[in-house]
């Protein structure tokens, strides 16, 4: 609430890397998709990282596993590894607790 | 150098939280791909998974076999596996099931401490299949024939039982209907091998008693009704009478009797009846008739609608050993379409309704269920031949009407008959006495053709008292001849079956020659003989007379024929 009341939010910015159409890389795109949509409305923003065809983009981000979700935005960066299934988990790291 | 070891301690922690989250996403297999840190591309593990999932959902479809309920109990009786099947038959969802006491579940109460006891000798090694019965959600049984096998630890010590199940319950419905139905064929088959006993020996035994009858009638004209001989042979008639009454009860339920169906008003039947039903049913039994003020008028045999209302007399009087009161009402209805398909009438319209009400035991549904079938009766060995209501049931249908029981113990039991309503002018045939004198002395020449020599001679007597010129023969051959040799003839008496030709083959030989010629048939019981009946119906125009005979019924008969214009 305090900071709806300061202004505008600070903006989610998300990096997902997947494996092409592995299932759990495209369950992993729904739920990150249904939980942003959820919470955090239009004040987000999702890149998704295709490994199958840019397998170099893993270098980066130090990714060793897909599905992998970094949240790159506000700091801290932190990470979400498996298909997001659990979004009472994925929630907690994307707020940044 | 502090703040980097800090931050080293931290990045440590976070990447030991990474691993860990990787493994753990590892393990519930939601991860698709490791980057090989060689050449920093994907290695899939999606084939990997395919190949375990395609083996998870080949084992599912095991399974899942339609039509086997695949069952898992542990050592408690609790639920460890169920199939798809099993719900369906169960109607329980998967989830309601696993892990629920099987016994308390889906077995009827009243078997659990049985089938607990049997799940104990199943793990203790008794694997006997077996069926038992299982209760589904919505309280239905079903019948399940069951295999049982035990599970084993990798120790081999028993660690529950595993079953497969098949749904039989529509199996053994089936098997019990195809039993009552074998059950129904056999009862038709013996009930057609009666039929044909039952015409067979009431042909020579309607012969038997028509000579009884004739020479006690004989005897009787020329004894004075004060010698006490009188009354004896009385007796014998009286007793000769009764078995033509079972003869012909035979006859009506074998369907071998013939039936000469007339126009008659059932009020007057009913009437008629009533000193003969009074004197068949005890003092302590009140009969009350309670008779339509319209006439009641409808086609059917007269002693078979007399048969109908003897039967039911008699079956009241019997559900009253302590008294009661009989009622025999007529009236006439009206039946829409919905109450004329309703009681199984043939079509809408007018109807006569008989009923008979006793104020008796009463039946239960049971007893009114197999009421109509020959051979059942409630009455003790040798009080009732169980035919009664089987042959009353034959004659309603024949007669086109229905029959219908309302009946509960301790409250009586009412019969009631629609018949079609006719009316009078409408009838084909009625049956009026002849106005000319029965005895006498008559003009007229008969001719009796008939094998049994007793009852040849017998007749031969009866018409010589009746005032006629009687000749006779054996056969048809003989008939014949008497014609030949230009005899005068004025009417045929004949049997219908008889050695060489029978009586209608005769006939069609001698109406060539003699076209005025009048016959009279005389038979005990159905003929199969299509010039003569139709269905056991008499054809229009053919003059008949039932065996046996009084004298009286002969003298009638002739005269109805002779005095017929044209």
């Amino acid at each position: 609430m305090g900071r709806a009341l300061t202004g505008v939010p600070p903006k989610l910015m998300l990096r997902l890397y997947v494996a092409g159409t592995a299932p759990n890389s495209v369950q992993a795109i729904a739920n990150a998709k249904a939980i942003c949509d959820e919470h955090f409305a239009l004040a987000y923003e999702l890149e998704i990282v295709d490994l199958i065809s840019h397998p170099h983009r893993a270098l980066a981000d130090g990714v060793i596993v897909t599905p992998t979700l970094i949240k790159l935005q506000p700091p801290p960066v932190d990470r979400v590894i498996g298909n997001l299934s659990d979004a009472g988990s994925v929630l907690l790291v994307l707020a940044g607790v | 150098m502090t703040a980097t070891a800090t931050l080293d301690a931290r990045t440590l922690a976070r990447r030991l939280a990474e691993a860990e989250a990787t493994i753990q996403a590892l393990l519930a297999g939601q991860i698709d791909a490791v980057v090989d840190s060689a050449t920093r591309t994907p290695l899939l593990l999606s084939k990997a998974q395919q190949a375990l999932r395609d083996e998870r959902d080949r084992a599912q479809r095991y399974l899942d076999t339609p039509d086997v309920i695949l069952l898992a109990l542990d050592l408690e009786g609790r639920i460890t596996l169920v199939n798809r099947y099993a719900c369906v038959v169960l109607g329980w969802s998967h989830a309601q099931l696993l892990g629920r006491d099987w016994f308390d579940a889906c077995l009827p109460a009243e078997q659990r401490a049985e089938r607990k006891d049997a799940f104990h000798s199943i793990l203790s090694g008794d694997l006997a299949a077996v069926d038992t019965v299982v209760r589904t959600k919505n309280g239905d049984e079903r019948l399940i024939g069951w295999r049982h096998t035990l599970l084993r630890d990798e120790a081999g010590r028993v660690t529950g039982t595993f079953s497969a199940g098949a749904d039989i319950t529509d199996r053994a419905r089936t098997a019990e209907a195809l039993r009552i139905a074998e059950e129904h064929v056999q009862q038709g088959e013996k009930m057609e091998a009666i039929g044909r006993l039952a015409g067979g020996v009431a042909h020579d035994f309607n012969n038997l008693l028509t000579v009884i009858l004739g020479n006690c009638e004989l005897l009787q004209l020329d004894i004075s009704p004060a010698d006490p001989r009188h009354a004896t042979l009385g007796e014998v008639a009286k007793a000769a009478l009764s078995a033509v009454g079972l003869t012909r009860q035979l006859l009506a339920f074998s369907r071998k009797e013939i039936i000469e169906p007339g126009v008659f008003d059932l009020n007057e039947i009913v009437r008629d009846m009533r000193p003969m039903l009074e004197r068949l049913i005890r003092e302590d039994v009140s009969v009350i008739l309670n008779l339509s003020p319209d006439d009641a008028c409808v086609m059917v045999d007269r002693g078979q609608m007399e048969q109908i209302l003897l039967n039911l007399a008699v079956n009241a009087r019997d559900a009253m050993p302590k008294g009661g009161t009989l009622t025999i009402e007529t009236s006439n209805t009206e039946l829409d379409a919905t109450n004329a398909s309703r009681i199984g009438a043939k079509a809408p319209g007018v109807h006569v309704v008989l009923k008979v009400s006793d104020t008796g035991n009463g039946m239960t549904a049971d007893v009114q269920s197999h009421l109509f079938e020959p051979f059942f009766t409630t009455k003790d060995v040798g009080q009732g031949t169980g035919l009664g209501l089987a042959t009353v049931d034959g004659i309603v249908s024949r007669s086109g009407a229905t029959i219908s029981v309302q009946s509960a113990p301790g409250r009586g039991t009412s019969f009631t008959v629609h018949f079609p309503k006719v009316t009078r002018q409408g009838g084909p045939r009625t049956v009026t006495p002849s106005s000319t004198a029965v005895v006498g002395v008559h003009a007229e020449t008969v001719l009796v053709v008939e094998d049994a020599a007793g009852l040849r001679d017998m007749t031969k007597r009866l018409l010589n008292r009746l005032g006629y010129t009687a000749l006779i023969a054996a056969n048809a051959d003989e008939a014949m001849q008497s014609f030949e040799r230009g005899t005068r003839i004025d009417i045929l008496l004949t049997d219908v079956v008889m050695p060489g030709a029978s009586g209608p083959e005769l006939v069609t030989r001698l109406i060539e020659t003699h076209p005025a010629l009048k016959v009279v048939y005389m038979s005990g019981h159905m003929e199969n003989d299509e010039s003569i009946v139709h269905d056991g119906v008499l054809n229009p125009g053919i003059a008949f007379l039932r065996k046996p005979f009084s004298s009286e019924a002969l003298g009638r008969k002739l005269r109805e024929v002779l005095d017929r214009v044209g």
